[in-house]
């Protein structure tokens, strides 16, 4: 073999080598082009979001009940740290905070490891330039300002308002929700969370091989949140707040337990809790609802300590009673049995029915029904009941419109007596449910459909209710017998197995005093866009048309007038004082027995008034709760009297509080 | 041994006037890759310098530098004449055995190699030495024997290549020892070996490289390393990940590339010794297929001149050397350029004339310069006459 031959031979070899090479460049670089850029650009981008400002919360004149600010922040971001420098971190933020090394460690560990969270809001100027000319001791560190939740007014309509807190790993779950967002946890911030979020804005940033940020690609804004505006009047707002509290302090200096009682299972007689609603009558919005003692939504901004979420939940302080209390209504409750009455012509057993109309109306004139304050009948088994008036020596002759402003429990026991024996002997629309079928109209027993979370839906007993609570064995009934007459008259008077909410109650009589229209109530009024375009407007909507005789509305409308301002009334002194336009105002009072005795030191009582007004045509509706206040006529009817006189006669017709007369 | 037919004698002075002129085909496509070379060094190298915060240019001016210095050393080597060449091979393949042994023992140490030696301003990497000498020395040798090469001196070279091959294994540096394999046989076969001995010493090298992993005389970094690239996917933090991001970047440049200082991935430092070993990647990624193929034909030309060099001869020993070098070269590119492609396992071989590096720079200088003067005094090609003669 010739070296020519040979070398021509390894010329081919080689030449083969390059051709392979050749052509592998050729498929790598001309085959899957916009794979393999689009592999490289993925890793070449490092996105970071920038929070949203959340939209404020606003009362119906526009002023802010939350808003936001901007707060430089200190935000550590333990992407950019190494286990090591993270060492060195911890111990310069130590330092710089005056915070425990192991505190910020643990923090740390809570975040978890490619965290980014704010450590610390509201620097200081100085703070700030501090840090970042110290760069290189704070490694991870950066200085931004971050949007942050405000409350202006500080506790007012807190449990309306609601608060905020970081989102879980459930709440990221969610559509649109963003690791650096803040989310709603309870109120209006819950219910309205999505509008109120907007859209965090992102940074998109070229980054090396190890993260290094080389340049900026892209920057979108963030979209900031929407406006909710409330239909909440917030002066108003804070004057039933400041009403409540002093009504509290009212309460406790009457009640056994004294001035400066302080609420607690060993202190059961100590008025615990002041709650009130006032609501539009012809459209359902609420204008205040307020449950004191509240709390600062601002507290929740930064986090909780365990201790001050443990401090703050025993005092049930977050929870809005205004729609997450259960209550007996007691004697607010005897205007649902009194529009039944009319309407269906119910009436005391031993009256003689001269006409449908002589009786319920009261044309002839006379009174009918003799009230001597103990009532006495014969249950199912023969053997004789006695029941006692809350006025043992009774009202006298009365009719119904005396009945209802004088409070007498034995007309109403009669109505439901007449319910309960009458069942099923005129005809099939006269049933013994008769009484909470009428309540079921108004709203009771089924949430109000308020636009707010953790609403209670009340409780409306009847025969099918309590066998399927006995037959679960739930120890709410009594083990033993049936649904009995006994237990619909303690219903008529509000007490036994029936509950209701203070907002129940007040869109109850709005739609008793309106006509007939049950309407949904509502907090809010509008949502209003960054731009201040009104994108969502809420409109009142009618979710039940009870067909009343105008009739009906009238005396309803005239008997809680007498309820505060003639002689009988059982609120009668708590509104002496009431000053202008006492013809325009009307209630009715309650007193919820929650522990009987015969002592009266131990003795509790839930105090309750309803009020409206202006009385021709009802415009606005009050409800008010001291919880363990004792008499509704004596401290709830005092404090709902202050709110009428706002309303009525504007704020510096306010006189101050005194405790009226004890009456049911 | 005159193979070919010769053409009547030519005065002396003519003839080394006519043959001294120097080869275009060779000369450009190297001054080509070096100028290549040192534009994509700084490319790949300014951004992560500048990260460091050291002076983007720094690789750029020894690169420079380097290139100066191997211009100077080619013109030199072609200056030496074959014969001188020829008596100075067993100096070199000793002084380099020397240098090789000095590394064992005072060698500075580089990610987890001792392949170099500080001369204080400049660290000289023995190694790259080597090649060259090796061809110098086995060219020597076979050139006693070509065409009826007898089993001794098989042995006779297995040895002389199996020295230095195993002193750079412990480096340990695989890369440079199986390029000594791969020359060894080259250039065996160049010089005439049967192709029985051809098979008996493949046999011998796979049944040697198969030894080395059974007693895991390999580490296992390295087998890491070299299997990386049949599935980068397996571990792309850590030994697969030179290979994905070297794929990802050449498989991104397309036909024009992203242009130049322009790639994503090698001016993000996303692939690492991206001016040295992976400096391909910069080409394929910046200056595309277009690029690519450049380098690629600029080396073919190379060889192919370096193949011709050898046809053209006068004596066996420059014959063999020519090959030899040609073998060195084909050798890098296609370990080299196939690494960045996946085709080939990661080595640790330089681009010739366009990594970043200074020994590497010189030899190759050296191993062109020598086949060029070889070239420059060749025989004329038949029925190419010297001008007088006409």
């Amino acid at each position: 073999m010739t070296p020519g031959v040979r070398l021509a031979a390894l010329g081919i070899v080689f030449s083969a080598l390059f051709v392979i090479l050749g052509l592998r460049l050729w498929t790598l670089q001309l085959t899957d082009v916009d794979g393999f850029r689009d592999q490289a650009a993925r890793q070449q981008i490092d996105i970071d979001q920038t929070p949203a400002p959340r939209g404020d919360i606003v009362d119906r004149n526009g002023v802010v009940l939350a808003g936001t600010r901007p707060s430089l922040t200190l935000i550590v971001d333990r992407q950019l740290v190494t286990v090591e420098e993270e060492r060195v971190l911890t111990q310069s933020l130590s330092a710089f905070l005056g915070v425990p090394s192991q505190d910020l460690l643990d923090r740390f560990e809570e975040e978890g490891s490619a965290s980014r969270f704010d450590l610390k809001h509201d620097l200081t100027e100085d703070e700030a330039v501090f840090l970042v000319e110290h760069r290189n001791e704070f490694p991870g560190v950066i200085v931004e300002s971050v949007p942050v939740r405000t409350y202006p007014l500080g506790d007012v309509a807190a449990q309306v308002v609601g608060y905020i807190g970081l989102p879980t790993a459930d709440d990221l779950q969610r559509e649109g929700v963003q690791a650096v967002d803040r989310i709603g946890r309870n109120g209006v911030e819950l219910e309205y969370d999505d509008q109120l979020r907007g859209v965090p804005g992102t940074i998109k940033y070229q980054v090396d091989a190890k993260r290094h940020v080389i340049g900026l690609l892209g920057e979108e804004a963030p979209i900031p949140g929407s406006t909710i505006q409330l239909t909440l009047d917030s002066d108003l707002q804070s004057f039933v707040e400041r009403s409540l509290s002093e009504g509290l302090v009212l309460a406790r200096a009457d009640s056994p337990s004294g001035r400066d009682c302080v609420p607690s299972p060993e202190d059961p007689t100590c008025p615990v809790r002041a709650v009130a609603v006032v609501q539009n009558v012809k459209d359902g919005s609420v204008l205040a609802m307020a449950s004191v003692p509240g709390y600062d939504p601002a507290i929740f901004v930064d986090g909780l300590s365990e201790d001050e979420w443990a401090a703050l939940s025993s005092g049930s302080v977050l929870t809005n009673f205004a729609i997450q209390g259960r209550y007996a209504p007691a004697s607010t409750f005897k205007s649902v049995a009194y529009v039944m009455a009319l309407e269906e012509t119910v009436f005391p057993r031993n009256l003689s029915l001269t006409s449908e109309d002589a009786v319920a109306y009261h044309t002839d004139g006379e009174d009918d029904y003799e009230c001597d304050g103990r009532l006495e009948f014969f249950n199912r088994e023969g053997s004789p009941q006695f029941y006692t008036d809350w006025k043992p020596e009774g009202h006298g002759p009365i009719d119904i419109h005396d009945a209802l402003h004088q409070s007498c429990d034995l007309y109403f026991w009669e109505l439901a007596l007449h319910v309960w024996q009458q069942s099923g002997t005129r005809g099939d629309s006269f049933d013994e449910d008769m009484l909470q079928q009428w309540a079921r109209e108004f709203g009771f027993g089924s949430s109000s459909g308020i636009d707010l979370p953790n609403e209670f839906r009340g409780l409306i007993g009847d025969r099918e209710w309590f066998t399927a609570q006995q037959n679960a064995a739930t120890g709410r009934v009594r083990a033993e017998g049936p649904w009995s007459g006994g237990d619909l008259l303690n219903m008529v008077i509000g007490q036994g197995e029936v509950a209701v909410t203070p907002l129940q109650l007040a869109n109850a009589y709005s739609a008793m005093l309106n006509g007939g229209t049950v309407w949904r109530p509502r907090v809010v009024d509008a949502v209003i866009d960054a731009n201040g375009d009104v994108i969502q407007e809420i409109f009142p909507e009618a979710l039940n048309s009870v067909d009343l005789d105008p009739r009906t509305v009238a005396a309803l409308r005239a008997d809680m007038r007498l309820v505060v301002n003639s002689g009988a009334g059982t609120a009668r002194t708590a509104f002496v004082e009431f000053g202008d336009n006492l013809n325009s105002v009307g209630g009715k009072t309650g007193t919820a027995e929650i522990i009987k005795s015969s002592d009266p030191d131990k003795v509790v009582d839930t105090a309750w008034f309803v009020g409206a007004t202006p009385m021709d045509d009802p415009e606005y509706v009050v409800t008010v709760v001291i919880e363990r206040g004792g008499s509704g006529g004596r401290i709830a009817a005092p404090v709902a009297r202050q709110i009428l006189q706002y309303l009525v006669n504007g704020p510096d017709a306010v006189t101050p509080l005194a405790p009226g007369a004890a009456s049911d | 041994m005159a193979t070919y037919a010769r053409s009547a004698p030519v005065p002396l002075a003519a003839r080394r006037e006519e043959a001294l002129r120097p080869d275009i085909f060779l000369i450009v496509p190297m001054l080509v890759l070096m100028g290549l070379g040192v534009v994509m060094v700084y490319s790949a190298s300014a951004p992560r310098l500048e990260a460091q915060g050291i002076d983007p240019a720094f690789e750029l001016k020894r690169q420079i530098l380097f290139v100066v210095l191997g211009v100077i050393v080619f013109l030199a080597a072609s200056m030496v004449g074959p014969r001188m060449l020829h008596q100075l091979a067993p100096i070199a393949y000793v002084g380099t055995l020397l240098l090789l042994v000095a590394v064992e023992f005072v060698g500075a140490i580089r990610n987890r190699s001792q392949r170099w030696l500080d001369l204080g301003v400049f660290q000289l990497q023995p190694s790259e030495l080597a090649k060259i000498a090796v061809i110098l020395g086995l060219a020597a040798l076979l050139a006693q024997a070509v065409d009826k090469l007898s089993w001794l001196f098989v042995i006779r070279a297995v040895v002389l290549v199996g020295i230095p091959a195993t002193m750079v294994f412990l480096q340990p540096d695989l890369g440079t020892m199986l390029v000594f394999g791969f020359l060894g046989l080259i250039m065996l076969y160049a010089a005439g070996a049967s192709w029985r001995q051809i098979a008996a010493l493949t046999l011998i090298t796979v049944f040697a490289t198969a030894a080395l992993f059974q007693f895991e005389v390999i580490q296992n970094y390295q087998l890491e390393r070299i299997t990386a690239f049949l599935d980068p996917e397996a571990d792309a933090a850590a030994a697969g990940y030179n290979v994905l991001q070297s794929r990802i970047a050449i498989g991104a440049g397309g036909m024009f590339g992203t242009g130049l200082f322009e790639g994503t991935q090698t001016n993000l430092t996303f692939v690492p010794e991206q001016s040295t070993d992976f400096i391909f990647t910069a080409v394929g990624e910046q200056l595309g297929f277009i690029g690519g193929a450049l380098v690629l034909v600029l080396f073919a030309v190379i060889v192919w001149r370096l193949l011709m060099t050898a046809a053209l001869a006068q004596e066996p020993f420059q014959r063999l050397v020519a090959v030899g070098v040609a073998a060195v070269i084909v050798f890098h590119v296609f370990v080299n350029v196939g690494m960045t492609l996946q085709i080939m396992p990661v080595t640790g071989l330089p681009l010739p004339f366009v990594s970043h590096g200074g020994t590497a720079m010189i030899a190759m200088a050296a191993g062109l310069g020598i086949t060029h003067g070889i070239y420059m005094r060749r025989s004329p090609l038949p029925g190419q006459g010297s001008p007088r003669s006409d």
